[in-house]
């Protein structure tokens, strides 16, 4: 309860914060009210059996007093509340934006993804949902018995211990509870995320399902998932079965012994019975406060998930930038004994030195797990380097900054990214002000023009997830021209692994010669037109620069990249069947 | 209840009915603790004018109550778990269902929508409705049966404190009615908004990249941030336009209204003698439950509405068509391959992407489909292993129509290998043995060792034991060995090919090549050509040109036609010329 409100402000700033802490103190101040008026209900009852009746007016009078001020607090706090609430949200959102965009591009993959689409719209109305919805039952859950105890302890302190024992029982009872389903919960969801991988598995590989017979057979996959769900939600089931019996009973003994001791104590005439009788009526409200202490907690413990993840993902440090930009000389990029470790401990990249002189074309060639694609994403700053330096023009990327370093790199990986939208948007996302001639031009090289004549509305076409979806090459093409338009001295590539066929690869090549005329170029080379049009080439193997050098020097040198360069031509030579056809 | 959820019930509406009978005997069971308060108030209280107690009695009464609360604690834990049992049973027999009734549907059904509209329907649709089966029938039992039990007992004792005591009860309902005014709209409004900022931010976060790229002004932010202020604005909107209603609501609720309103009207009553003292204390004890419906009602509108929709969809998705079975088993005979004027349509009366196609594939011949992106290649090459169906025409396979044959001798007959593979997160050897689950493991081991991946799965530390993306993490060709290996272990006499696979990982191309070739032998083998150097030994070679046959026959007779074949090969062959020094590879191309 506490937690979660300290949990709130972190998420506020400095005047939501003192809203926030003046809507809880007026939601504790209503609990009191509220306790006060149950007291109250014990002497306006005395007063009305032993026909006191001035005691009576003057009670009847305090109680409605206390409605008064109860109601005028409380629509106060409600009101504020409910602002407080839609801020939340609002809040929220920004703050996740904001920070989304600032997080090391290397801390993006696939489970993220859905992670924060997740926060950012279940999530997000949970956390908003505090201060409107559960803070007021919250509090008055907590505070109104307390205080009832309290005031219990001043009116029949028998009675006040009886039921002050009670509480803690029942605290200790739900806190239990909490635990225990909070423990099979974590259970519950791992089968329920395993289940749903499957589920995905099973409609993304319906194909080959089918095609092998797996879906006429039955699917043992699925259904061993579905039977793992049924389990954990069992175990669910029993052991929150267990916490609730158990919190009920606590709640019922409570009102039991409250009530025998109650008779108890009248039979023996320690107590007077009218008293008693107010008591009892007050230990019944007691108990249903703690009845509903009970319901909500399942309800704050959802909102307190929402609230962890959210600000868990607030926490993650984004890259630090400095706080005067240096500026760049020249398009040149150079890497200085770099070495990289994703986790700490397994080096990706180890004692990686290069310089790539501005204007020139280097290669990168190895096999899968060298590093390659972990080298281009330094020089892109998805990720800092663990030692050593990554510097473009002169100046290293961490005083260079994102906004800096971003404005003068183009990047074309595997996985190009087309937004909701026209192609033209995609396209012109590079330089919205590009004239038509300049479009044209680089939609030429890039072989842009051949995917505008094809599709139904040419430019107007709209791609990405709900629209026409391009092949792979296509999509490459597509992030190639983007490259074309943008004024960026250096270009980072990856050149598809997705098979290109005789139009896309020569689009490619060519894009990739007049990409290189007038900018750096670092580029993981499939292709072996790319490798001997290279400047240099880094032969990477297990993180370490195994060779370095022209095509020519590498052939001479006869080692792993003469080897590579074997490979790769006699596989070129390939045919799936029948003679060569000379 | 809505008539889907009804239907959707159906299987567990024993049990909800048993539990909605022991929540209705827990609920009264409940109050009877209560009116023991009221007893004892009245065994008790003469003791104030010095009149003697009935000690027995009052015991009496503490065991009654004591009693009442056993059965209460029975009852409604029972009622619990009867009511969660029914939901787990439901929730796998639904997911089942549904699993099942999707792998017969059209493949077509599974290309309009994405795996997580999938995942969504099976699991998250299915769980909407636990909330519904496993608390809302006992909630809403007792919100009935609690306040009409109560105001039957309350206006036995004194009609005017019972109508006194009903209301705060009216106050909320119109409090409730008045937040709620035109809610229907308003929530899916809300939904959709919802939903909208999800993707938003998906967008947001999958676009990052090019976002950073492009500066932060890039336009997801700028989207992220448009959608969020809207919906943050409708939020506020919602929550003015309802802020009334929920106070009203609030105000009428809390327990210091009604406890107020019964003490001092009864005090009131009571000094003017027109009511007995001792009869206020039921209406103090058992006033304030009175109110407890609205709240549930609150809660349970949403939660019936969020299970209805998600129950409408479920049985939509349970009534989706399945591939008709064929009505007579067809006996296809031999291994000819037969299309006759296919024509294809992604949708219905849409523009045909393939257009009187007629071939036929003798047994053991090699067919190559070539043609420029968007001609047609990889469609026609699906229809095949029944990826789809045609649109006009027939394919045969053995004699037969591809439409006549059961799902069994369809894939005893044909595989495929294409780009990207589908692996399954399970062990290797169950990958390699998918279609045929009973193979031995040497036959296991045969098949990887053709597909010239048996020494890397061999070395892995859990050998085939190991768990694709688990303990197995493998490259992209040799997660594509693994692929052929499945397709040799299959062994099926027809078999479509990707001959893409071959360059997806340049890293271990040779291998992946070299798979292939033992793959391809001796089967009647269609195949899609990028790099026309890899098929130019085909039997016959296809050439699709906007979905039409433009062209065929062999690599020598389409070069001496001079045709569309001839430029592609020039286009193909200058796309992969290599500079001087390796002439020689190339010649030999």
């Amino acid at each position: 309860m506490i937690s979660v409100v300290r949990m709130l402000s972190t998420l506020l700033d400095h005047d939501g914060r003192r809203r926030l802490l003046r809507v809880v103190a007026t939601f504790v101040a209503t609990g009191v009210l509220q306790g006060l008026a149950f007291a109250a209900l014990v002497p306006l009852l005395v007063a009305l059996f032993t026909q006191d009746w001035n005691g009576v007016t003057a009670w009847a009078g305090a109680l409605l007093g206390l409605l008064v001020a109860h109601h005028v607090l409380l629509t106060l706090a409600d009101l504020a509340g409910y602002d407080l609430a839609c801020d939340l949200l609002d809040r929220t959102l920004a703050r996740l934006g904001e920070h989304v965009a600032r997080l090391p591009l290397g801390w993006y993959d696939a489970d993220r993804t859905g992670m924060v689409g997740r926060m950012a719209s279940k999530g997000a109305a949970d956390i908003s949902s505090i201060p409107g919805h559960l803070l007021r039952p919250m509090t008055a859950a907590v505070v109104s018995p307390v205080t009832v105890v309290a005031a219990l302890l001043v009116l029949e302190w028998r009675l006040g211990v009886a039921l002050l024992a009670g509480v803690v029982l029942v605290f200790a009872a739900t806190r239990l509870l909490s635990v225990i389903i909070g423990r099979s919960e974590a259970g519950y969801d791992t089968a329920m995320a395993n289940g749903s991988a499957r589920v995905v598995e099973f409609a993304l590989n319906q194909q080959a399902l089918r095609v092998f017979g797996r879906t006429v057979h039955g699917n043992e996959l699925v259904e061993d998932a579905f039977a793992a769900q049924r389990a954990a939600s069992r175990r669910m089931l029993v052991t929150g079965f267990g916490g609730r019996g158990l919190q009920l009973l606590a709640v019922q003994a409570l009102l039991t012994v409250v009530v025998a001791l109650s008779v108890h104590l009248v039979l023996g005439g320690s107590l007077d019975t009218a008293t008693a009788v107010g008591l009892l009526v007050l230990s019944v409200r007691f108990v249903e406060s703690m009845v509903d202490l009970g319901e909500l907690s399942s309800a704050l413990r959802i909102a307190q998930g929402s609230l962890r993840r959210v600000l868990d993902l607030l926490e993650i440090a984004p890259l630090p930038e400095p706080a005067v930009p240096a500026t760049a000389r020249d398009g040149a990029v150079e890497m200085t004994d770099v070495s990289f470790s994703y986790d700490g401990s397994t080096p990706v990249l180890d004692g990686v030195s290069f310089t790539a002189p501005a204007r020139s074309l280097t290669a990168i060639v190895g096999p899968s797990g060298s590093g390659k694609s972990t080298l281009l994403r330094l020089a892109a700053r998805f990720h800092d380097v663990t030692s050593g330096s990554v510097r473009v023009g002169g100046v290293d990327l961490r005083d260079l900054g994102t906004e800096a370093l971003m404005a003068d790199v183009s990047i074309v990986f595997q996985d190009v990214y087309l937004f909701e939208g026209t192609l033209r948007d995609n396209v012109l996302l590079a330089a919205p002000d590009a004239d038509p001639a300049r479009l044209a031009e680089a939609a030429r090289l890039a072989r842009v023009d051949d995917i505008v004549a094809r599709l139904p509305h040419g430019w107007e076409t709209r791609v990405g997830e709900a629209g026409s979806t391009l092949s792979g090459g296509e999509r490459q093409r597509v992030a190639i021209c983007r490259a074309l338009l943008k004024d960026a001295s250096v270009v980072l590539l990856d050149e598809a692994t997705a098979a290109l066929d005789a139009e896309n690869e020569a689009a490619v090549q060519e894009a990739l010669t007049a990409l290189a005329a007038d900018r750096t170029v670092i580029v993981i080379a499939h292709r072996l037109q790319t490798v001997t049009a290279a400047d240099q080439i880094l032969v990477l193997d297990g993180g370490r620069i195994a060779e370095r050098g022209s095509h020519a020097d590498l052939l001479a040198a006869e080692g792993r990249y003469r080897d590579f360069w074997q490979q790769r031509t006699s596989a070129a030579g390939w045919q799936l069947v029948g003679e060569p056809a000379g | 209840m809505a008539s889907p959820l009804r239907d959707i019930l159906r299987p567990v509406r024993g049990r909800l009915l048993a539990c909605i009978a022991l929540t209705v005997v827990s609920t009264v069971a409940g109050l009877v603790p209560m009116t023991g308060i009221v007893e004892l108030a009245r065994i008790l209280l003469p003791a104030t004018s010095g009149a003697s107690i009935d000690a027995g009695r009052a015991w009496l009464v503490v065991q009654v109550s004591l009693g009442a609360l056993g059965v209460r604690l029975a009852t409604i834990l029972a009622a619990s778990w009867l009511s969660h049992a029914a939901d787990l049973d439901l929730s796998v027999l639904l997911r089942r269902s549904l699993v099942a009734r999707l792998g017969r549907v059209p493949l077509a059904w599974f290309t309009e929508r994405s795996s997580g509209q999938v995942k969504k329907a099976v699991q998250d649709d299915v769980a909407a409705l636990h909330h519904l089966v496993a608390h809302s029938a006992m909630e809403l039992t007792a919100a009935i049966t609690l306040p009409l039990t109560v105001a039957a007992y309350l206006l036995s004792v004194d009609v005017t404190m019972a109508l006194v005591t009903c209301v705060p009860l009216v106050l909320g309902i119109i409090g409730l009615r008045i937040s709620m005014r035109g809610a229907a709209e308003l929530y899916q409004t809300y939904d959709r908004g919802l939903a909208e900022i999800g993707s938003a931010a998906v967008e947001l976060v999958n676009g990052i990249t090019v976002v950073k790229t492009f500066g932060r002004e890039g336009r997801t932010h700028r989207r992220f941030t448009e959608v969020a202020q809207r919906f943050g604005g409708f939020n506020r909107d919602w929550m003015r336009h309802s802020a009334l209603g929920m106070l009203l609501m609030e105000l009428a609720l809390t327990p210091v209204l009604t406890l107020t309103l019964v003490a001092v009207v009864g005090a009131l009553l009571a000094s003017r003698g027109n009511l007995a003292t001792i009869d206020l204390v039921p209406f103090l004890v058992l006033g304030l439950t009175m109110t407890a419906p609205v709240t549930v009602a609150g809660y349970a509108g949403r939660e019936l509405r969020e299970a209805t929709g998600a129950a409408q969809r479920i049985q939509e998705l349970l009534a989706t068509p399945e591939l008709p079975v064929p009505a007579t088993a067809a006996n296809p005979e031999g291994g000819r391959v037969e299309l006759r004027g296919v024509g294809f349509a992604y949708s219905p009366g849409g523009r045909l992407v393939l257009d009187g196609i007629s071939l036929t594939l003798e047994p053991g011949t090699v067919t190559a489909l070539v043609g420029p992106s968007g001609s047609g290649k990889s469609t026609l090459a699906r229809l095949l292993p029944r990826f789809a169906d045609p649109t006009l025409g027939s394919i045969n396979l053995g004699g037969c129509d591809l439409r006549s044959l059961t799902s069994e001798q369809l894939y005893e007959r044909v595989s495929f290998v294409f780009q990207e593979t589908s692996l399954l997160r399970t062990s290797l050897r169950d990958n390699i043995r998918l279609a045929r689950p009973d193979a031995s493991d040497q036959d296991v081991r045969h098949a990887a060792a053709a597909a010239q991946i048996l020494d890397r799965l061999d070395a892995l530390p859990r050998g085939l034991d190991s768990v694709v993306g688990e303990d197995a993490l493998l490259s992209g060709g040799e997660r594509q060995r693994v692929a052929i290996a499945r397709a040799i272990l299959a062994d099926t006499p027809v078999l479509v090919l990707d001959e893409a696979t071959a360059a997806a990982d340049p890293e271990s191309e040779a291998q992946v090549q070299q798979a292939l070739s033992t793959l391809v032998a001796g089967r009647t083998l269609l195949v899609i050509a990028h790099r026309l150097s890899t098929i130019t030994g085909a039997d016959r070679i296809v050439v699709l040109d906007s979905g039409l046959v433009a062209e065929s026959g062999t690599h020598t007779d389409l070069l001496a036609a001079d045709g569309l074949y001839a430029r592609l090969w020039r286009a193909d062959q200058r796309a992969h010329s290599e500079p001087a020094h390796t002439q020689t590879a190339e010649v030999a191309r």
